[in-house]
């Protein structure tokens, strides 16, 4: 829809004049033969009734307008009118292609965001700011935000919920497996199969971890202290339950591969350690070398399920 | 859109007082109601018809989306034409339907309706009786067409053969518009237009 005729300073000529709306020619379009222009705006919404020109009655369809030629934007660009805001201060006389980027600063413009002085740190309209209360606005802000949190509460409560029903169900599923294993071979590939997968998945899930010092290793460790902790530590991680003990036992050198079982075979093959591929386990000092991790390292420097190293520090 | 209705017809309704045709007399226009969607329109009767020296006040309702869809308009002035209801003033013109255009102007359209009443169109009627008298009888079309633009439209020239009918059917005590209409419509034979009232 084009602009109010009397915001122009002078004459418009008539051929800037849309013949729908009658206000000055805004981003406009002409038909492709008789070359007559409209508005944007104005003609689609004619078009979109009757596919036909609103002066001359030619057939014209929405695809055929064409944006009307160079000179005329020219003469339109060169009109001098006020601004949108005039009603409320703006006296500014512009041309008509600064217009746009006018308005966007104007600072006459009711609407222009504005953020509030007094602490609220809320960004408001301007024609607002005189209604605006920092406490209303903040108080508001915060019961939609309490809705919100309930809201995630609740969500969050009930998916608790279905999760403890998951991992009941789970544990029933494992069990049921146990139990088919015993009695039918296919039932104990699968299982095995998924035992490994599962350990696969756990050690993925696990950061990996570099020994700077491979000299702090402590071989023997104490049973009570070190060892309970790491498996608290492992159980949390989220290490599958049927090698957690294994695992447990690897943590001592009377368990370790023939490469690692004495301090002289260590020291023999520290140059082998470099090729471990080593997790965190976390929050200790200590790392995991699963075997499914180090299928590339030699037979006597690993074991299933894989070993548990200790370490009195040095680990990143 | 309403917008644009409010904002065309001011400016129309400027464009037109400036126009020759207001200032010559031969069409005006003039406001009903504060918010533009209301007017009230006249056309002088043209010249060498028989609605010469009459004037004719049209009702014109501005639609909410105009200038996307036509005014509304119908003769509030009774006029005996071939494409206007004698009854109730509907039009019978193409602009005014399916051949509107966005560009046409209230003006336009009102020197369309003048132009109308110059070249009746009996093959596209709004009025069938009329416009069958327009084809079958167009002497006694020219008299009654005179005749009402004399008694509803101030035109000048008296029918005196009508208007001596027309008495002699209020003698008997029936309405005169009522009367008028029914001798209209039977070509001015007062045998058949008594007959049609009272049978």
């Amino acid at each position: 829809m084009g602009f109010e005729i009397k915001r122009f300073q002078g004459d418009v000529d008539e051929e800037l004049i849309c013949p729908i709306c009658s206000g000055v020619l805004e981003d406009p379009l002409q038909a492709p033969a008789c070359e007559h222009a409209f508005c944007r705006a104005c003609i689609t919404e004619w078009i979109s009734r009757q596919p036909t020109c609103p002066v001359d009655r030619q057939t014209v369809t929405a695809s055929q307008l064409r944006p009307v030629p160079r000179i005329l934007r020219n003469l339109l660009s060169r009109l001098c009118t006020s601004c949108d805001n005039a009603p409320h201060g703006c006296n500014a006389i512009l041309k008509l292609d600064s217009l746009p980027n006018h308005l966007v600063e104007c600072e006459f413009n009711p609407k222009r965001p504005i953020p509030c002085e007094a602490g609220c740190g809320l960004v408001i309209p301007k024609d607002e700011l005189a209604q605006h209360n920092c406490v209303r606005e903040l108080r508001a802000l915060i019961a939609t935000q309490q809705g919100k949190l309930n809201d995630y509460q609740q969500e969050l409560a009930e998916q608790r919920l279905v999760i403890n029903e998951h991992k009941r169900e789970l544990a029933l599923l494992k069990e049921f497996m146990r139990a088919m294993r015993v009695s039918n071979p296919t039932m104990r590939a699968l299982a095995d199969q998924m035992e490994r997968e599962e350990v696969v998945r756990w050690a993925n899930s696990l950061a990996r971890a570099r020994v700077t010092r491979w000299g702090g290793m402590i071989s023997t460790p104490d049973d009570v202290l070190q060892v309970m902790m790491i498996k608290r530590s492992l159980s949390e991680s989220g290490c599958p339950p049927h090698i957690i003990d294994d695992l447990m036992e690897n943590c001592h050198e009377r368990r370790w591969p023939p490469g690692l079982s004495s301090l002289e075979t260590r020291q023999n093959n520290r140059r082998l350690y470099e090729k471990y591929v080593c997790k965190r386990v976390p929050g200790k000092q200590a790392v995991l070398v699963l075997h499914c991790d180090n299928t590339h390292v030699d037979e006597h420097m690993m074991v299933e399920p894989g070993l548990v190293m200790i370490f009195a520090h040095g680990i990143e | 859109m309403a917008n644009i209705a409010a904002k065309r017809i001011k400016r129309e309704f400027k464009e037109i007082m400036k126009s020759e045709e207001v200032i010559g007399g031969s069409i005006k226009l003039g406001l009903v109601n504060e918010n533009w969607t209301e007017l009230k329109g006249e056309i002088a009767g043209p010249v060498d018809t028989p609605y010469e020296g009459g004037t004719f006040l049209l009702e014109i309702k501005v639609p909410e989306t105009y200038p996307f869809n036509p005014p509304k308009i119908r003769f509030l002035t009774k006029i005996w034409h071939p494409n206007v209801s004698s009854v109730t003033g509907a039009i019978c013109l193409d602009i005014l339907k399916d051949q509107w255009a966005a560009a046409l102007t209230l003006r336009t359209v009102l020197l369309s309706l003048q132009a109308l009443l110059s070249a009746g169109e009996p093959n596209d009627p709004q009025d069938a009786v009329v416009a069958k008298q327009f084809r079958e009888n167009p002497r006694l079309f020219t008299m009654t067409a005179r005749h009402w633009t004399n008694v509803y439209a101030g035109g000048p020239n008296i029918v005196h053969e009508c208007n001596s009918k027309v008495q002699r059917m209020l003698d008997m005590g029936i309405d005169e518009h009522q009367a008028r209409v029914a001798l209209s419509s039977y070509d001015w034979d007062l045998e058949r237009a008594t007959e049609q009232l009272f049978g």
